[in-house]
């Protein structure tokens, strides 16, 4: 057994830790489930010693490998991306989730399940062969599926986590065709040795390449294998929500990147590919948005739509073998995490003030928000900010992202690049249409119903978010904030290409 | 017909079938079945695409693992589909469909 | 030095955005003072910015990446706009202390309106593309935030989604042009634009061209865009005055400016510049001549007037049209300022139920008047020099056609101006309003500007100046003040142009024996009051998209056999376009 590498602790302690949680909730009495909180909190905590000692090592001495039998797990940038989302995303959501939860039962499984998944995002974002690739895939799947029908005395939830977990699984098992197909073809599984050995044109290699697309893009919610994303990230808690919006749907793509970048050499048309997908997520994205009332599913649209515009950026790397749409893709890829992050846990706030903390499990409506910036100013600050980040309003971080991906674009000089570039620019503006009554309701001078009954919002609560809003307000300000975690990545996955 | 064909026959139907079942079947358990079959449909992939590529042991432990990992999916869809017989009264996915739209 | 006074300038505000929303909405009399501190201040440091005018780069901030240098430029165009925002934006400020006093929530009003003066500065001193389109994005969010300030109102609502959405899609089209000379050029600065436009393919350079043009008209509420600006009078009065008269809706038109040397080449652009130009003038004149809300009187005059400037910027009239965007933004933020006083002492904006109101307001009956003979093009006001010398420009370098055009157009402007004077102050009082008098204030702010509308055309000789000096790809060669004006009182143009106010305001005088031309122009004026079908056309787009996104839901049918069909499907699909592909 080789030497374990910061980069394997960054991934073992999250993992270690999770039965750990639960067996704390389960036997320490009588306040266990308060202590599984801290405990996760803790362990999330000190994950981030290994990954800055990680992301060190990576920025001296270049990609890490760490071998264990046949399986090996190698960090490159693209996956310190992965693991900086996740565990960043993750660290904020069990603060957050602290008061959110507190009245739940069974937070030991809920902490466990959210610790464990965030480790094996780290895990699938080090991946270096197919079938290590799909093992995380499938781990954290299971992570999430317990996650998103947490409240699983909901008909509601329970239908969405059924949802989730059947068309999960019937992409997971297209995966394995493709995998199946890969090993038979070109006798490896290694994502490097895959890129060598793959000849020129090969039809079972396309194939495998499309049951690659469909299979994780079920995960990564690409039109129309989206169907299950509205139903899981309305039903989950608000905290699991932010996760699956912001980290699982992008750890999906990042997983479908990696296995496309070794089939790049078989002639196959990826970038168009994606980038068409891309356009039906933004455009389909944003027209099921226009007309929700439901905030959270609102939202859930909306990630869609961002998916879409991520996809265009990567779709224009693979197309052009330019780094600039690989990394105006990543870019986009952190900034919406946090945008999305920040929207679903403000929503989350406000869904917990007006009906959750009553024992009420119905929805947040638009309606509901009516006025509510006036009792809860700090949830509606920041619900604005995130939703008219998303929409890409200047100086927020989302219109610098997406910028990027529009240079990238205009850089190809190719006109049906151009021209999706407007299409995806028409698209932010349509965005707006949904986006501005949200604001405009949490304003209202006229309170609803449901905010003159609504309980009082612990103060905790609004740390993450402040978090958040300054993170976005400062990447909008100042967009080489994060040029260290996209930049690589981006050039990373070009690299990956082999030219 | 030479071993890999018909096992790529194989495959192929036992795909199928699964998709087919997904398709039709309105019982929350028959759901849970019919992605099970859809699963060995890719074990025997697996094992298939080992011998193809004269690496039968990478293809056999493959699949060792696949079925350790779907079991637990197995498990976690059942335990779902119990809860819904307890909530809803009955296995029918039409009872899973209130959220549209 | 001068760096310092651009980010005062665009700080000083923010500042106070900041300060006022921080002091919270229960200290309303601290609120209002600090609003009036802050906005002051940065109009005395635009002021001081305009002696250190020059054309090079006083700021530059390197932002890296891919969004380059964002740079500001204190030239002559630029400073002077600058002034306008800010002094405008001090003058609504005072006037709503008068004008807001009482209402809830004065943290937000305060707040975006201070954020809308520091964003204006910034996009007319900017230098780089990309920060012009951050700060008319800014704008625009402003604008939206302002309009919709009544927001229990679902009128004022959709109003200002309307103008967001709108100015939005005219924004992709300034957007694409960034984005084109980043890409082409390599980096976001105008003066790049401007000396390298040739190297630039010419079918690129036309969509450049066109896209800004789209971003101008739709900004600047050019038809067929203009359908924003009706429904942004929804706006608390100052805020039409500062932001949908004096300063915002200039930026197209600045904009034109600004980039006119790189586009004046390219096939039809300048055509297509003033047709954009002749119609919104024409058009909303015609509208302004039937409508009967006061507020949306004035807003379809600014679009005429708009049109007026992007009419000279099609003919080649760089000066003219900008220094008529300096008159107009004086006096019509003097006419909506003072429409203001009278709509929040009679607290109706219709002005079929005014009438009469001069001699219960004498002093907002003055300075209106004073506005509005500006706006007539009566002498020697401000308007009238302007608007003669954007006509005199047409004549001399523009088609005929155009010519008459817009020459009919002021006359059409006359004959509305005066319509609404008389409905409003003459007349008989049609209806029991109470009236009480306006705010000392409201007085202050509406004097000065009245002030300014009877001598800001003795600007004009330091404009020409500033212009000539600091816009080296312009060439612009504008004579001596002296001389212009000499120009405007000696040339025939001049007194065509008057003759056909008179005749507008004749035309006003005896409409009692014109009743049977009126009756012939009925379906005209029923055409004007419908929007010339803009409006429907607006409603059919917004509803086709509602439509769209609700037929799209029935796909979502939450059955998971449905969802399995949809993974297949795409399945299936992306196999047979790899296969036809390989």
């Amino acid at each position: 057994m080789a030497d374990m590498t910061a980069f394997t602790w960054m991934i073992a302690l999250p993992l270690l830790a999770a039965p750990v949680i639960y067996l704390i909730g389960r036997l320490v009495r009588p306040d266990g489930e308060a202590l599984t909180r801290w405990a996760a909190l803790v362990m999330l905590g000190l994950t981030w010693i290994p990954f800055a000692i990680a992301a060190s090592d990576l920025n001296a001495d270049g990609v890490q490998t760490y071998t264990l039998g046949t399986a090996s797990l190698r960090l490159d940038d693209l996956g310190l991306l992965l693991a900086a989302l996740s565990l960043g995303l993750g660290t904020i959501v069990v603060f957050y989730s602290g008061p959110y939860m507190a009245a739940d039962d069974g937070q030991e499984k809920y902490y466990a399940s959210l610790v464990a998944m965030v480790g094996v995002m780290m895990g699938l974002g080090c991946a270096a062969d197919l079938f290590n690739l799909w093992v995380w895939f499938e781990a954290m799947a299971i992570a999430s599926y317990l996650l998103v029908a947490f409240y699983h005395e909901q008909p509601t939830s329970l239908e969405a986590g059924v949802k989730y977990l059947v068309q999960s699984a019937v992409g997971s098992v297209f995966v394995l065709l493709g995998i199946a197909l890969v090993l038979s073809q070109t006798g490896t599984l290694d994502l490097t040795e895959i890129r060598a050995a793959a000849p020129e044109s090969s039809i079972p290699l396309l194939a495998a390449g499309g049951l690659f697309l469909i299979g994780f893009g079920v995960k990564a919610a690409l039109v129309p294998m989206h169907t299950w994303l509205p139903d899981a990230h309305s039903q989950a808690p608000s905290g699991i929500s932010a996760m699956l919006s912001g980290v699982v749907i992008e750890a999906g793509l990042v997983a479908l990147l990696r296995v496309l970048s070794a089939l790049v050499g078989i002639g196959a048309s990826w970038g168009e590919l994606l980038m068409v997908f891309g356009a039906f997520n933004m455009l389909i994205g944003n027209l099921m948005a226009l007309r929700q009332t439901q905030v959270k599913r609102l939202l859930a649209y909306s990630s869609l739509s961002h998916v879409g515009y991520m996809l265009l950026g990567l779709g224009i790397a693979f197309y052009a073998q330019q780094a600039a749409g690989a990394e105006g893709g990543f870019f986009h890829m952190l900034t919406h995490g946090m945008m999305k992050g920040l929207a679903f846990l403000a929503a989350g706030a406000l869904l917990y003030a007006l009906h959750a903390s009553m024992g009420d499990h119905g929805p947040l409506t638009i309606s509901d928000l009516s006025g509510a910036a006036q009792k809860y100013p700090w949830a509606a600050l920041g619900l604005s900010v995130a939703v008219l980040g998303l929409a890409g309003l200047p100086p927020l971080a989302g219109f610098m992202s997406k910028w990027q991906i529009f240079v990238a674009g205009f850089e190809t000089k190719n006109e049906w690049i151009e021209a999706l570039v407007v299409f995806a620019a028409l698209n932010s503006v349509l965005s707006l249409a949904y986006y501005a009554p949200l604001v405009n309701a949490l304003y209202r001078q006229k309170p609803s119903d449901a905010v003159l009954a609504g309980g009082p919002l612990p103060s905790l609560m609004n740390v993450p978010l402040a978090v958040l809003g300054v993170a976005i307000v400062a990447v909008g300000v100042w967009p080489s904030l994060l040029d260290w975690l996209s930049g690589p990545a981006g050039r990373a996955l070009i690299a990956s290409f082999g030219f | 017909m030479s071993t890999l064909e018909i096992l790529m026959a194989g495959v192929i139907a036992i795909i199928g079938i699964g998709l087919y079942g997904l398709l039709i079947t309105r019982n929350l358990i028959k759901v849970v079945v019919a992605l099970q079959i859809l699963v060995k449909g890719a074990l025997l992939a697996l094992v298939a695409a080992g011998e193809a590529s004269g690496q039968v042991n990478l293809g056999q432990s493959l699949a060792i693992t696949v079925i350790v990992a779907d079991t637990v999916v197995a498990v976690v869809g059942l335990a779902l589909a119990v809860q819904a017989k307890r909530l809803l009264g009955t296995l029918d996915v039409d009872a899973l469909s209130t959220l549209k739209g | 030095m001068t760096d310092w006074l651009i980010v005062l300038t665009i700080g000083l505000p923010w500042l106070g955005a900041l300060a006022v929303w921080l002091t919270g909405d229960d200290r309303p009399d601290q609120q209002h003072r600090l609003a009036v501190i802050f906005s002051v201040l940065a109009g005395i440091t635009a002021l001081l910015l305009i002696p250190s005018t020059s054309d090079s780069v006083a700021l530059r901030i390197d932002v890296g990446s891919v969004f380059g240098d964002f740079t500001f430029v204190p030239d002559g165009l630029g400073v002077f706009l600058a002034a306008v925002a800010t002094v405008v934006g001090c003058l609504a400020v005072v006037f709503a202390v008068d004008y807001m006093d009482g209402e809830k929530q004065l943290g937000r009003f305060y707040s975006f309106v201070l954020l809308f003066i520091g964003a204006m500065v910034g996009l007319v001193l900017t230098g780089s593309i990309l920060l012009l389109f951050i700060f008319w994005e800014i704008t625009a969010l402003t604008s939206y935030a302002l309009i919709s300030f009544h927001n229990d109102d679902p009128k004022a609502v959709a109003g200002g989604i309307k103008a967001l959405v709108m100015t939005s899609f005219g924004g992709v089209g300034m957007l694409i042009g960034g984005l084109i000379v980043y890409a082409y050029l390599g980096d976001y600065q105008i003066s790049t634009l401007l000396s390298r436009a040739d190297e630039l393919p010419s079918g690129v350079l036309a969509a450049l061209a066109f896209g800004f043009l789209i971003a101008a008209a739709a900004k600047s509420a050019q038809v067929p865009f203009h359908t924003w600006l009706p429904g942004a009078m929804e706006a608390p009065t100052p805020v039409s005055a500062l932001i949908h008269a004096a300063t915002m809706v200039n930026g197209g038109v600045y904009v034109l400016a600004r980039f006119y040397p790189a586009f004046e080449g390219v096939n039809g652009w300048t055509t297509a510049v003033t047709v954009v130009g002749l119609v919104s003038a024409l058009m909303a004149a015609l509208m302004a001549l039937v409508a009967t809300d006061l507020k949306r009187v004035l807003a379809y005059s600014t679009v005429s007037q708009l049109g007026y400037m992007v009419y000279a910027i099609g003919v080649g009239d760089i000066f003219a049209s900008q220094f008529h965007l300096l008159s107009h933004a004086v006096f019509k933020a003097l006419l909506f300022l003072s429409a203001g006083a009278v709509i929040h002492s009679v607290g109706t904006r219709d002005m079929r139920e005014m009438g009469g109101l001069g001699k219960q307001m004498p002093f907002v009956r003055n300075v209106f008047v004073v506005g509005s003979l500006a706006l007539a093009g009566l002498p020697i006001l401000n308007g009238f020099w302007s608007k003669e010398l954007i006509l005199e420009g047409g004549l001399h370098d523009g088609p005929v056609w155009a010519y008459i055009g817009m020459v009919i157009g002021a006359g059409i402007t006359a004959l509305y101006t005066f319509r609404m004077v008389w409905l409003v102050f003459y007349s008989e009082p049609r209806a029991k309003l109470h009236v009480h008098p306006a705010g000392q204030m409201m007085r202050l702010s509406t004097g000065i500007l009245a002030a300014g509308t009877a001598t800001t055309w003795l600007l004009i000789g330091l404009f020409g100046e500033l212009l000539e000096d600091t816009l080296p790809f312009h060439h612009l060669h504008v004579e001596a003040g002296t001389t212009l004006l000499g120009d405007v009182l000696t040339a025939p143009a001049t007194y065509l142009a008057l003759g056909v106010v008179a005749l507008g305001l004749l035309a006003w005088w005896f409409r009692d024996l014109l009743s049977g031309v009126a009756a012939s122009l009925r379906p005209i004026g029923d055409a004007a009051a419908a929007d010339f079908g803009f409006e429907w056309l607006n409603r059919r787009v917004a509803l086709w998209v509602t439509t769209a996104g609700e037929s799209l839901r029935t796909f979502q049918t939450g059955s998971v056999n449905w969802n399995v069909a949809g993974i297949v499907g795409a399945l299936i699909v992306v196999l047979v376009i790899l296969a036809l592909g390989a």
